[in-house]
């Protein structure tokens, strides 16, 4: 620990603003309040600040961010530079600690290069709470004090700064300007002036951090959600202010030119009706108690779960900026506390703990997808059509069945489809409803067009591990297409499976899907196939049933105990089929589902696709009914 | 792709809109090279009747506003309104909540120059209602403000150019305010229609301290119920709670309607 006059801090920071190198932010007064924002002179800096109206998470994360450039004439995408490198002066504890999860959470699997490569660049210098603001609560959350996660942590002793050098960047950049060591009184004074904060910010919360997974797990029925929720402004500005709450949306922009652009995002958030709406019209989260509760269960279970850290550092924001006085999690957990006598079980939390930026590495940019051609465009229905493409690279693609690609338009946007051909060919299928912007836009291609396509994304079917087993598939509608992936596979290795059935569904005989295939599935004897229409004019050509699928569940020969279902469809669908399969002696473990669900990133970053705690596009979307039954928001 | 034909046409309005357009800087001006525009009153003379896009400032008073609206309506492939006046009937639909006779009482006889001989000639206030253009002919969209924001009456044209949806938000200006690190006017002590209220304007208003006056018009699932509870919790009576939501709403017209009635 050093210690650094006042004057000499001054100085110091005042050094930092002159090198150009770095751009300096600090917390300055705005108004009232406070803002971390670019200093002009150390005056500016104002330590002596309670909260600041956002995080700091805007220089990590920032509000508006260009992702990558494209030009649509050269078919290029790349990414965008990074900004200049930053100091931020005078963060707190808490946020320091929310800064280290969303490192953690940016830098898990997949990592976000983008991100890395920006964090990479800042250096923060963390300060001493001095004054604590009204509804801060860190010091029940233990974020009141940290002992890593900044390159430099400096503590007000009244006449002088005592300094703590976190990393090797941070000693090089105090450099010279370090005064001398610290006696050890002074860095005792030091260590409890940071110390006395948590006493001060506890506020009465009476639920330990540690108990919020359980409680929240007892209360997924409480009517205080509903109670809650119906004050609910749905503003959002609960999760924007949050420096723990960090999904995004997508947009793409093109300039003036109507040749080059930028693909953006920017902050959105899980209160927001369209974060969870798809194209069948279906809002996953429709009712606002259901958005309301899943901010909290983000909180205090999902993130738990998945990364073993509380995701609330206690700074009380959202307690400020919500209006109706709502999102203040101290007053929601001690009203669900005080509607339960249960003894609470605390979950074991593991210290957020430092990322190693300097190793961290990704596998090459997240967020920029590979060229590619479109080599057959084959109009199956009025709405569907199949799209083959090649990779410009001349690779094939590498991918299990059930797994899916962002498929990109420039200018126009990012959608996630489904691969629907076999693997192991030099080109893939994607099989298309055209229901809005993207979609649109693929439709108007033909061969020769240029896309762009990250992934494969997401778990597929297990194709070694059903090895001989009995398949059931069963598909409504657009699930026919992640289907026939899978469908093609096993006959194209037919031997390898044991009895395969497959049945399809669909709205009327105009949107039956691969007619050509489905005459084969009936010629050959090796499968047993039948297929239904919902509703069907009487004239019709259809050689096929009516009625909804599950009615034709029963006419076809399986041995339910003995065979494994594959269900693909719509929300609607895969209710019904699951139901009955599971009282036709079906074993839930013998059910597999793919589901669908807004997405964005596919990567597990931008948390639209969220079902409860799981990243559907990392976790799924193929999984085990048995896995995901327990989550409520699965198939409700 | 030949460029599309747009004319502009307005209504009962203040012509700020158009003046908005005219005013673009000099990068937006360049959206204008991606199109003909054929006619436009507040920066042109002349006048062709030959458009595929139509723009439309100003709400419909008079029956011959009907006609008019009607046959541009024929002429053009996509009409688009811009500002509130066209989106929602404009503040001049306040009037709606009273009688012409009330009106003409309250512009003329209460105010001392007013006179009876202006009263009577005057025919445009035996006009039953003000209305916005969707409740008289399609609309194909509705760019909202009061005025519009230039950047985002660029951004639309571009998006109308490459066949995209439309880039108009459907959150709350809450959103927006929020981004710009705003200090929330609740805590200043005033009130906002932030909350209900689509997004799209930057925040406008709140970014420069300002309370949100709505001109925007509603997201299409505002929770009125709350924002009711949080404008009484800060002081408002039952009264200034309905001027707030009728400024710029007029989806709360008959709720004025009924609780002037039942004063
Ligand atoms: C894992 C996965 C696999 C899919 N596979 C296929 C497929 O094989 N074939 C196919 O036609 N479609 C598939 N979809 C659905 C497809 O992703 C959406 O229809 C598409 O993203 C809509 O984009 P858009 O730009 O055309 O629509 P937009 O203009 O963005 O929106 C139009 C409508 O689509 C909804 N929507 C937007 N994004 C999504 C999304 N990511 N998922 C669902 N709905 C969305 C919006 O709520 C809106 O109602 C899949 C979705 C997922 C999550
Ligand atoms: S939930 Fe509220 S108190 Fe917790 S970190 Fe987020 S904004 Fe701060
Ligand atoms: S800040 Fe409050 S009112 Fe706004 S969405 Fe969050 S909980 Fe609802
Ligand atoms: S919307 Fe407002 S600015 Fe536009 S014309 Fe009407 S009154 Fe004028
Ligand atoms: S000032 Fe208005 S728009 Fe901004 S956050 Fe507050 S209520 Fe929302
Ligand atoms: S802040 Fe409100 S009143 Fe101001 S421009 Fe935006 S919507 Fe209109
Ligand atoms: S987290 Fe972005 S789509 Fe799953």
């Amino acid at each position: 620990m050093k210690i650094l006059s006042k004057s000499g801090f001054a100085a110091f920071v005042n050094a930092l603003i002159q090198d150009t190198s770095r751009d300096v932010e600090g917390v300055k007064a705005k108004g009232p309040k406070f803002v971390f924002g670019p200093l002009d002179s150390a005056s500016e800096l104002r330590l002596d600040y309670d909260v600041t109206i956002l995080p700091p998470k805007k220089y990590v994360l920032p509000q508006y961010e260009n992702m990558m450039k494209f030009d649509i004439a050269q078919g290029k995408m790349v990414m965008t530079e990074q900004p200049k490198g930053k100091i931020i002066i005078g963060v707190h504890p808490y946020d320091i600690a929310a800064i280290m999860q969303m490192d953690k959470f940016y830098l898990d699997t997949h990592v976000d290069d983008g991100y890395l490569a920006r964090r990479k660049n800042i250096l923060i210098i963390g300060s001493n709470i001095q004054n604590v603001s009204e509804k801060g609560f860190y010091g029940a959350m233990g974020t009141s004090t940290v002992d890593s996660g900044y390159d430099l942590f400096i503590t007000d002793l009244g006449d002088s700064y005592a300094i703590d050098i976190g990393t090797e960047a941070g000693g090089q950049l105090l450099g010279a300007a370090c005064q001398r060591d610290a006696t050890p009184e002074e860095a005792q004074k030091a260590k409890s002036i940071n110390d006395g904060v948590a006493e001060r910010s506890r506020r009465d919360l009476r639920v330990k951090p540690s108990s919020w997974h359980d409680i929240l797990k007892k209360s997924f029925d409480s009517p205080v959600w509903k109670e809650q929720a119906d004050k609910c402004l749905v503003c959002n500005s609960c999760t924007l202010v949050c420096p723990t709450c960090f999904c995004y949306d997508v947009t793409d922009e093109i300039s003036l030119d109507m040749n080059t652009g930028l693909r953006k995002r920017t902050w959105d958030g899980c209160m927001l009706r369209d974060f969870t709406s798809i194209g069948s019209g279906e809002v996953f989260r429709e009712n606002v108690e259901d958005r309301y509760r899943h901010r909290f269960n983000r909180k205090g279970m999902y993130l738990p779960d998945g990364f073993g850290f509380v995701a609330c550092v206690g700074c009380g924001r959202c307690a400020t900026q919500c209006v109706p006085d709502i999102a203040d999690p101290v007053n929601l957990f001690n009203k669900l506390a005080a509607g339960t006598t249960a003894l609470l079980a605390e979950k074991q939390l593991a210290p957020v703990g430092v990322s190693d930026l300097g190793a961290a590495s990704g596998k090459g940019p997240l967020f920029v997808p590979m060229p590619a051609t479109m080599k057959r465009v084959d109009k199956l229905t009025e709405d569907e059509t199949l799209f083959e493409i090649g990779l410009d690279n001349g690779q094939p693609m590498n991918y299990q069945p059930g797994q899916f690609v962002e498929v990109s338009v420039m200018g126009i946007g990012e959608a996630p489809i489904s691969i629907s051909s076999a693997p192991g060919r030099d080109t893939f299928q994607l099989v298309v409803r055209n229901v809005g912007d993207v979609t649109n836009a693929l439709h108007a291609m033909k061969a020769g067009d240029k896309v762009g396509i990250r992934g494969p994304f997401g778990t597929g079917f297990d194709t070694e591990g059903l090895k001989g087993k009995n398949l059931l598939f069963i598909g409504g509608g657009l699930g026919i297409v992640p289907m026939r992936s899978f469908i093609n596979y096993v006959l194209d290795h037919r031997d390898d499976y044991g009895q395969v059935t497959i049945l399809y569904g669909c709205k009327d005989p105009d949107a039956l899907l691969f007619k050509d295939e489905i005459e084969e599935w009936d010629r050959r004897d090796d499968i047993q196939h039948m297929r239904t229409v919902d509703t069907c004019v009487e004239e019709e050509n259809w050689d096929g049933e009516v009625g909804v699928i599950t009615t034709i569940m029963p006419l076809v020969t399986f041995d339910p105990a003995n065979t494994i279902g594959v269900v693909v469809g719509p929300p609607i669908m895969y209710r019904f089929v699951n139901k009955s399969l599971l009282s036709m002696g079906m074993p839930e473990e013998n059910i597999i589902v793919s589901l669908e669900r807004r997405m964005k990133c596919g990567v597990g970053k931008c948390g639209h696709c969220q079902i409860n705690g799981i990243y559907v596009c990392k976790e799924g979307p193929v999984f085990n009914y048995k896995d995901v039954k327990q989550h409520p928001e699965a198939f409700e | 792709m030949s460029k599309p034909r747009v004319a502009f046409f307005d209504f009962a309005s203040c012509e700020g809109c158009q003046l908005a357009i005219v005013n673009l800087e000099e990068a937006i001006i360049d959206v204008v090279g991606l199109i003909d525009i054929v006619s436009f009153r507040e920066a042109m003379k002349e006048h062709s009747e030959d458009y595929d896009i139509a723009i439309i400032e100003g709400s419909i008073t008079r029956p011959m506003d009907v006609e008019r609206i009607k046959k541009i309506r024929a002429q053009a492939k996509i009409l688009i309104t811009i500002g509130a006046c066209a989106h929602l009937g404009g503040v001049q639909r306040l009037a709606n909540q009273w009688t012409p006779e009330e009106n003409k009482a309250e512009v003329y006889h209460r105010h001392p120059g007013g006179t009876e001989h202006t009263t009577d000639a005057n025919k445009f206030f035996n006009q039953p209602r003000q209305r916005a253009v969707d409740e008289v002919v399609k609309v194909d969209a509705a760019i909202p403000g009061c005025p519009i924001n230039g950047t985002e009456f660029a951004k639309v044209l571009l998006a109308l150019l490459q066949g995209k949806s439309l880039p108009i938000p459907d959150y709350p200006v809450c959103v927006e305010c929020k981004k710009n690190e705003n200090i929330c006017v609740f805590e200043l002590g005033k009130v906002c229609m932030g909350p209900v209220t689509r997004a799209g304007c930057d925040s406008a208003c709140t970014n420069r301290g300002h309370e949100c006056e709505g001109c925007r018009g509603l997201v299409s699932d505002p929770h009125m119920k709350a924002q009711t509870d949080v404008l009484e919790k800060y002081g408002l009576t039952a009264d200034d709670i309905l001027r707030r939501k009728t400024t710029f709403t007029y989806r709360y017209e008959e709720e004025a309607q009924a609780q002037k009635g039942g004063e």
